[in-house]
């Protein structure tokens, strides 16, 4: 007895000092892991629909292009209510900045979500639709250094494959012509493979791709070819230009119910199906622009309570002809708004510690009926329309007139967005063509986040922007954190 | 009868004069713990030689010389009893064991024990009465201030709410928890709740290297807690012990009344430019919000048990119910436990012992909304004094004029969740003894727990535009939801109540069998050591869901299955499943010479899922030794009677990461909206790193201990703990691309912090007699953390936010302590414009009755946009805490009192929503309203302001001492209760939480950081811990 179990409990020994270290290979369950990935179709596609995630975090661009410039302020409850944008809105900003440290984190995370997608491109042989798939990829990747090139100018490329933790600290930045470079290759095989239309909504299609490439270009000043693209939605795009009568029209444009409308050509998806937390932005699927816009405290009847952020200036308001049905289309008068109800005392509102300019964006506004689950704040369901025909138009009309002095065409295209709006047509030429041209772009694109990237790249922004220093607030800082983990080796952006 | 007694004095003054040379006295000796009579203890008279010894019933018979006047009682573990003789000839004696002895037991792990005198390592042990003497729920509560080295702070008040053990200080930016083990059953943080202190027979406190018997999950030390056993040779022993009483807050804020606060707010606006809202400023008292949500809420314990023992067989079984209730929420914040205990041993052969521990647990708890903004308290803090409770229909009121601020009360109508756990613990192990000097053992333990949660969602409405509204209006109307676009075939659908159920199970066991070897040669030489494996797997699977439009928006109807959601849309499912193993060996060997000189090593291998295949295995070790100079042949001193240096070094780990942290999977996510519908795609989630290895942390710790007069025990450690490659989640490049949702950059070893600090014990048994005792023990601890490096590129991590709008407060930085405090300097206030023109430094924006910031960067200009002129301004790590514990007795009265002191932690005051419409505290009255009217606190405005910017303005000092428990009893003689078949009876009243004394102006300021090690000393409007009146009896038959 005793020695069969003193020979029992040596054995368990030696079956416990004996190699079981093999018991330590487990795999975690019903995960998948990154390097094997890519073995059906839809695994493709799945990784796709990743790359979009990141064009919702957009919403910060909405912002920055409207506090950057004279066209709002940055609001909020205090001023220190995301401080980066405060600093933003006050031509004050400087290395330290989480709104821009977040533009080149989400962008890039984008680009690496493309990425991972190229780096996989051949691994499966006969994929269905694979021109298409890394067409869209394409277009996700150019958006994304789009985003960087403007912000930051010179930025490093990484192309078609994933870099490591160590890669990440020796990578220089490439020239800003190298960055435009392969976003204009991006666009081109985007442009080549898609098709003008797609039955699943949000997809991008050939309509933006040729939009977007024509902004690039426009941003380089390349006319020539910015006007023959742009031509090319115009004329061969499933696009058309809206009549309005009404500001309250012109405001039902941006509402829900008129999402991909003809106008639009190129929008960023949200829902409000799905609850949302402050603790992570870039995990919402609905939009979170409205929300924060919208009116402090707000009481009364269409509007729905927000965080007055990103308020119009008066500048802004006062800029627009009086008769122009876009003024009270883009900005919210609130006292006026009040005075016009039938019981202004009902409605009470307030204002935050970040400002207040007595005008609110009419445009992407927290409305009631469009409101997303808790919190719904964040989950607003309105689309952001990134592009818009009328942009294009404008656009258009502007390479044309700085281009190749088709003056005419640019006069038509400009007297086209007018005239929806019942104003009076331009016979301008020549600069002062250019000038009613951008005078227009504010007006009529007023909230959208494109107006201190227009003020940048047509060299108006020391003149209109309080604060902007020429040679300096061309280009935002990057971040200096970023310039530390990348291994310190950038040069900081002149004059930070 | 007077004349009998005549001759009965006549007797015994003739016996007295017949034996005038000697005397003879005898008697019995007993134990005073259990009445039993003592043999084998030595009574001598004192100044002589003579002596005896009891026989096998406690019975002596001592011849004395008439001169003698005392007689000496001495017993291995008993206090040392002198007592007179008079003229007496019976003198029977109780001996009382001697607690604080240096011969108390101290476990070490896996089957090894030693006592303090031969300790060579840092560890401590905590004994029952301790721990029950203080009648707290939880454990973790019992262990504050009760031992040096070992910091407990509270992570909420309420019922169920935990607290941060944290043993030599914080050592990670990660998971600080040290390793507990009950019974040798691996529980965590969170597990504790399950034991009833009651329960406990010891705590053992591993706090140096010696822990490194249990390798990579040592770091931050080992708690060894062992349950009650029964005795063997014993009659049953029939125990209860129950308890009643009241909590209350033991605080409230000093917030502003009506009047106070419409004063306040019309100079906001008029100061901001804007219409005064209120005409008139003689508004009263108003609403105490404070007042409407605290209330009195019960706590109560009845816990029974029963032990004894054959002369094979022990066995201590028992059951409990523990129930409180929240002094916010009453029942909606409530914590209920019930226990079934056994604990058995028995020998099922000669030689072979077998071990049962049995453990199950029901646990209930409910929680509200705390520590956070937009939890209760948050809410009662900010909302405003001039809104009534309720509006006239009746319903709660809205409190429209701050949006982000809802009705406190109308948030806990509308709070309905549940947890509950269903747990078994058990262990059965078999021990069988080879021969005289080797014993092996095998068992394997487990933890098998259920937790089931629900929490419902009734439509609600707190007023017009408030977040967590889910109604669409007052009416309680639903939302309406478009799926798909209305125009092709989608449908609008009601959101209506909706409901949430999980069920997670966890599975841990570890099969461990290891072998004790014992032995001593020529008497002086003993040697001991031990050696085993162990495998320990921890697995959990969990399935949750949630479905909308619970029927007539009922709590009665709350289950996922009652659902009418149309076609199923909104409900969904989610559920995940984990496992992680650990494999190791380990050996321990220890020799002594005659007790004098002790040296103990440690090594253990441990192989863990958690790491990379590249580093998955680790060796661990630890050396200690230790001088007990007392026992020298050169030591001479009537002042020390025992002295031991002691000195120990080694290393440990730390392996509390996610699991698989080190593979880069796809959980990452990126989902996108097409036709109007979410489309799951698939991203990378955390990046890979193979290379991940375990924290090492390493202890250098230098002791001595020593006692004085036989009456104060001391013990001194200066300890330095380094812990290396610390588990970080750096900040990265963006490059990387990993800062999409569900993406983490990947875990990487970098950076060390250390921690040094000084541990005072000291234990003075100040009286020790039969009918009275006083001892008082005090301890202290002195403790400096500092980050001494990062990961390359590395500039800091950003911790808590403060306030609304993401400015981070806290930071991990090199050369500072985890969690310091990073803002503005001010330097009072502007009083008027010429102080502002003349001021050397530009502060833009600056008007009279604003801060005065510090400019830091000495570039004149105050950079709001920037770091540069921020700095620390405090940190929530104390200098020193300390404690102090007193237990007095007198014939049946017993009292007892435990004060624990923190000394120079800082708090950050962040329950204040900066909104002009919300509340605010008394203080803010003594604002700046014209020059030289204040230097201290800025002007009113709602105009832009840089005055809401952290700094030392919302940072105070959080020192405090605190009455932790104060406790009165009274037992019964037992000569009168006997005849109840009682033998022992004590009825007590105590306190909990009575006294506080701070300067800080919140709740309370025994905070901890329920976020983490980067969240400690931020104050959301921490939930309190009561102030508790209680009555109990505990009686034993």
């Amino acid at each position: 007895m005793k020695n069969i179990l003193i020979t029992f409990i040596l054995s368990v020994f030696l079956l416990g000092i004996s190699s079981c270290d093999s018991i330590l290979d487990v795999d975690p369950l019903f995960t998948e892991d990154a390097e094997s990935f890519f073995n059906t179709p839809e695994d493709y596609e799945r990784a796709l629909i990743a790359s979009y995630d990141l064009l919702q975090t957009s919403y910060l661009t909405s912002w920055i292009g409207e506090m950057a410039s004279d066209n709002a302020i940055a609001g909020g409850e205090s001023v220190n209510d995301t401080r980066g944008l405060h600093d933003i809105a006050d031509m004050n900003h400087g290395g330290v900045n989480d709104e821009l440290q977040l533009i080149m984190r989400y962008n890039y995370t984008g680009i690496a979500r493309c990425n991972f997608l190229f780096e996989a491109r051949g691994q499966l042989e006969n994929l269905p639709n694979e021109d298409r798939i890394y067409a869209e990829a394409s277009f996700l990747r150019a958006y994304f250094y789009f985003e960087l090139v403007r912000y930051f100018g010179d930025m490093p490329l990484i192309i078609d494959r994933r870099i490591g933790i160590d890669e990440a600290t020796q990578i220089d930045r490439a020239p800003a012509s190298e960055v435009y470079a392969q976003i204009e290759r991006d666009l081109l095989n985007a442009v080549e493979h898609l098709e003008w239309t797609n039955p699943t909504v949000g997809r991008v299609t050939k309509g933006p791709a040729l939009a977007l490439l024509g902004k690039v270009y426009l941003f380089q000043e390349k006319f020539t070819q910015a006007a023959e693209v742009l031509d090319r939605v115009i004329n061969e795009g499933p696009y058309s230009l809206l009549q309005f009568e009404t500001s309250e029209e012109y405001t039902a444009m941006f509402t829900v119910n008129q999402e991909g409308n003809s106008e639009s050509v190129f929008e960023i998806q949200y829902t409000g199906v799905q609850g949302g937390s402050f603790d992570c932005f870039v995990c919402l699927q609905g939009n979170i622009s409205p929300g924060f816009n919208g009116i402090r405290n707000f009481v009364g009847p269409i509007y729905a309570p927000g965080f007055s952020y990103n308020l119009p200036t008066e500048n802004l308001y006062n800029s627009f002809d009086p008769n122009d049905l876009r003024r009270d289309g883009a900005v919210l008068n609130i006292d006026a708004f009040i005075a016009a109800q039938p019981d202004p005392s009902a409605i009470s509102f307030s204002v935050g510690g970040g400002g207040h300019t007595g005008f609110y964006n009419n445009k992407y506004i927290q409305r009631q009926n469009e409101l997303g689950l808790p919190d719904q704040r964040l989950t607003s369901p309105v689309n952001y329309r990134v592009i818009r025909l009328p942009d294009v138009y404008l656009m258009a009309a502007e390479a044309h007139n700085r281009g190749g002095g088709n003056d005419g065409l640019a006069q038509q295209y400009l007297n086209n967005v007018r005239e929806r709006v019942g104003l009076p047509t331009v016979n301008a030429t020549g600069t002062s063509l250019t000038e009613a041209i951008w005078q227009e772009r504010r007006w009529e694109l007023a909230g959208e986040g494109l107006r201190f990237w227009d003020l940048v790249r047509t060299g108006q922004a020391a003149a209109n922007i309080e604060g902007f220093q020429v040679g300096k607030h061309e280009l935002f800082p990057i971040p200096q954190v970023e310039i530390d983990l990348a291994g310190g080796n950038w040069q900081q952006n002149p004059n930070y | 009868m007077k004349q009998t007694l005549q001759v009965l004095t006549v007797l015994l003054l003739c016996f007295h004069l017949v034996h005038a040379q000697e005397t003879t006295i005898s008697g019995t000796v007993y134990s005073l713990e259990d009445e039993e009579s003592l043999p084998g203890v030595s009574v001598t008279v004192k100044g002589t030689t003579i002596g005896v010894t009891t026989n096998i019933d406690g019975q002596y018979s001592i011849d004395v010389p008439s001169d003698a006047n005392v007689l000496v009682f001495t017993f291995v573990g008993m206090v040392k009893e002198e007592v007179r003789i008079g003229n007496r000839s019976t003198i029977d004696v109780y001996l009382s064991p001697n607690i604080e002895q240096l011969s108390e037991v101290v476990i070490t792990g896996y089957g090894g024990q030693t006592s303090r005198k031969e300790l060579t390592g840092a560890s401590v042990r905590v004994d029952s009465k301790e721990i029950t003497q203080r009648q707290v729920p939880r454990l973790d509560q019992a262990l504050q201030g009760a031992v040096s080295g070992v910091s407990v702070t509270t992570n909420s008040g309420s019922p169920g709410g935990s607290s941060n053990i944290r043993i030599r200080g914080i050592s990670t930016s990660g998971d600080n928890n040290p390793l507990i083990i009950v019974d040798g059953v691996i529980y965590d943080q969170a597990g504790l709740n399950a034991l009833n202190p009651n329960d406990i027979e010891s705590v053992n406190i591993m706090k140096d290297a010696t822990a490194g018997i249990y390798g990579v999950r040592a770091a931050n030390g080992v708690i060894i807690i062992e349950t009650k056993k029964g005795k063997k040779n014993s009659k049953p022993q029939f125990r209860f012990d129950g308890y009643y009483g009241i909590q209350e807050t033991s605080n409230q804020l000093d917030l502003l009344n009506a009047s106070q606060y419409a004063i306040l707010v019309n100079e906001a606006h008029l100061a901001g430019g804007r219409p005064l809202p209120f005409p008139n400023t003689q508004l009263g008292e108003g609403t105490d919000w404070q007042n409407e949500v605290f209330q009195q809420a019960p706590i109560q314990n009845y816990n029974f048990g029963m032990s004894g023992g054959s002369d094979k067989t022990t066995y201590d079984i028992g059951g409990s119910y523990f129930g409180q209730e929240g002094i916010v929420g009453g029942p909606k914040a409530n914590f209920d436990r019930y226990n079934a205990r056994i604990n058995f041993t028995t020998e099922l052969a000669p030689k072979l012992t077998f071990t049962n521990v049995m453990l199950f647990t029901h646990e209930r708890t409910r929680t509200l909304p705390e520590n956070g903004i937009g939890s209760v308290l948050y809410n009662t803090i900010n909302a405003y004094p001039t809104e009534p409770l309720r509006q006239d229909d009746g319903r709660f009121s809205f409190l429209e004029r701050v949006q982000d601020i809802i009705n406190p009360l109308a948030q806990m109508e509308n709070t309905f969740n549940q947890s509950i756990v269903n747990k078994i613990t058990g262990k059965q192990e078999l021990a069988y003894q080879i021969n005289d000097h080797l014993k092996a053992s095998g068992r394997i333990g487990y933890n098998y727990s259920m937790v089931d949660f629900d929490q419902f969602s009734p439509l609600a409405w707190f007023g017009p535009g408030k977040a967590p509204n889910t109604a669409l209006n007052e009416n309680l109307d639903p939302v309406q939801i478009a799926i798909g676009d209305p125009d092709e075939g989608g449908v609008l659908i009601d959101r209506g109540a909706s409901v949430f159920e999980s069920r997670t199970t966890f599975l841990d066991y570890v099969l461990e069998g290891f072998l004790n070897y014992d032995r001593t040669f020529n008497d002086v030489h003993n040697f001991s050591a031990t050696f085993g494996v162990s495998f320990n797997e921890v697995t959990s699977r969990s399935l949750s869901g949630t479905a909308f439009n619970i029927p007539n928006n009922s709590i009665d109807l709350a289950n996922v299955g009652a659902n009418q959601a149309p076609g199923g849309f909104l409900n969904n499912v989610g559920g995940f499943r984990g496992i992680q193993r650990l494999y190791s060996q380990f050996l321990r060997a220890e020799y002594d010479y005659n007790k004098k000189y002790l040296f103990s090593s440690v090594i253990r291998r441990d192989g863990s899922t958690r790491f990379g295949p590249n580093n998955r295995f680790g060796y661990f070790g630890s050396g200690s030794a230790a001088w007990v100079i007392s026992e020298e042949s050169f030591f001479n001193s009537s002042v020390f009677d025992f002295v031991k240096l002691s000195a120990s070094f080694g290393v440990v780990g730390n392996d509390r990461i996610g699991d698989f942290a080190w593979r880069g999977l796809l959980n990452g996510v990126g989902n996108y909206v097409f036709d109007g519908v979410i489309q799951q795609g698939v991203a990378i989630g955390r990046a890979s790193n193979p290379d991940l290895r375990w924290e090492t942390t390493q202890h250098t710790n230098l002791g001595v201990d020593f006692t004085m007069f036989s009456k104060i025990d001391a013990s001194v450690n200066y300890f330095i703990k380094d812990t290396r490659d610390l588990l970080f989640v750096p900040d990265v490049s963006a490059l990387l691309g990993s800062f999409g949702a569900g993406g983490f950059p990947p875990f990487v070893n970098a950076g060390t912090v250390r921690n040094q600090g000084l541990e005072v014990d000291l234990n003075f048994n100040l009286i020790e007699r039969r009918d009275a005792g006083l001892s008082i023990n005090y301890n202290f601890t002195y403790l400096r953390n500092e980050v001494l490096s990062g990961p390359d590129g590395f500039d800091f991590i950003p911790g808590s936010p403060f306030g609304v709008g993401g400015e981070i407060a806290t930071r991990f930085q090199v050369g500072f302590p985890i969690g310091y405090f990073f803002g503005f300097e001010t330097d009072g206030i502007f009083q008027n414009q010429a102080e502002i023109d003349n001021n050397p430094v530009t502060q833009p924006g600056a008007r009279p009755g604003d801060l005065r910031f510090v400019d830091q960067s000495g570039d004149g200009r105050i950079d709001f946009g920037g770091d540069s002129d921020r700095t620390m301004i405090g940190s929530p790590i104390p200098d020193f805490i300390m404690g102090m514990n007193v237990n007095a007795n007198y014939k049946g009265f017993d009292f007892s009192a435990n004060i624990f002191a923190s000394i120079g932690n800082d708090i950050v005051r962040n329950y204040e929503r900066q909104q002009p419409f919300a509340n605010r505290l008394e203080y803010r009255f003594d604002r700046w309203i014209g020059p030289n009217t204040s230097n201290e606190h800025p002007r009113e405005t709602v105009g832009s302001t840089r005055n809401t910017v952290f700094s030392d303005y919302f940072v105070e000092d959080g020192s405090f001492v605190r009455l932790r428990n104060i406790q009165v009893g009274y037992t019964f003689p037992n000569r009168t209760t006997q005849y109840l078949g009682i033998s022992n009876l004590r009825v007590y009243a105590s306190s909990i939480n009575l006294l506080t004394i701070t300067g800080y102006k919140g709740f309370d300021p025994d905070i901890g950081g329920g976020g983490g090690p980067l969240s400690q000393g931020i104050d959301f409007g921490f939930y309190p811990q009561p102030r508790t009146f209680m009555g109990g009896l505990s009686l034993n038959f």
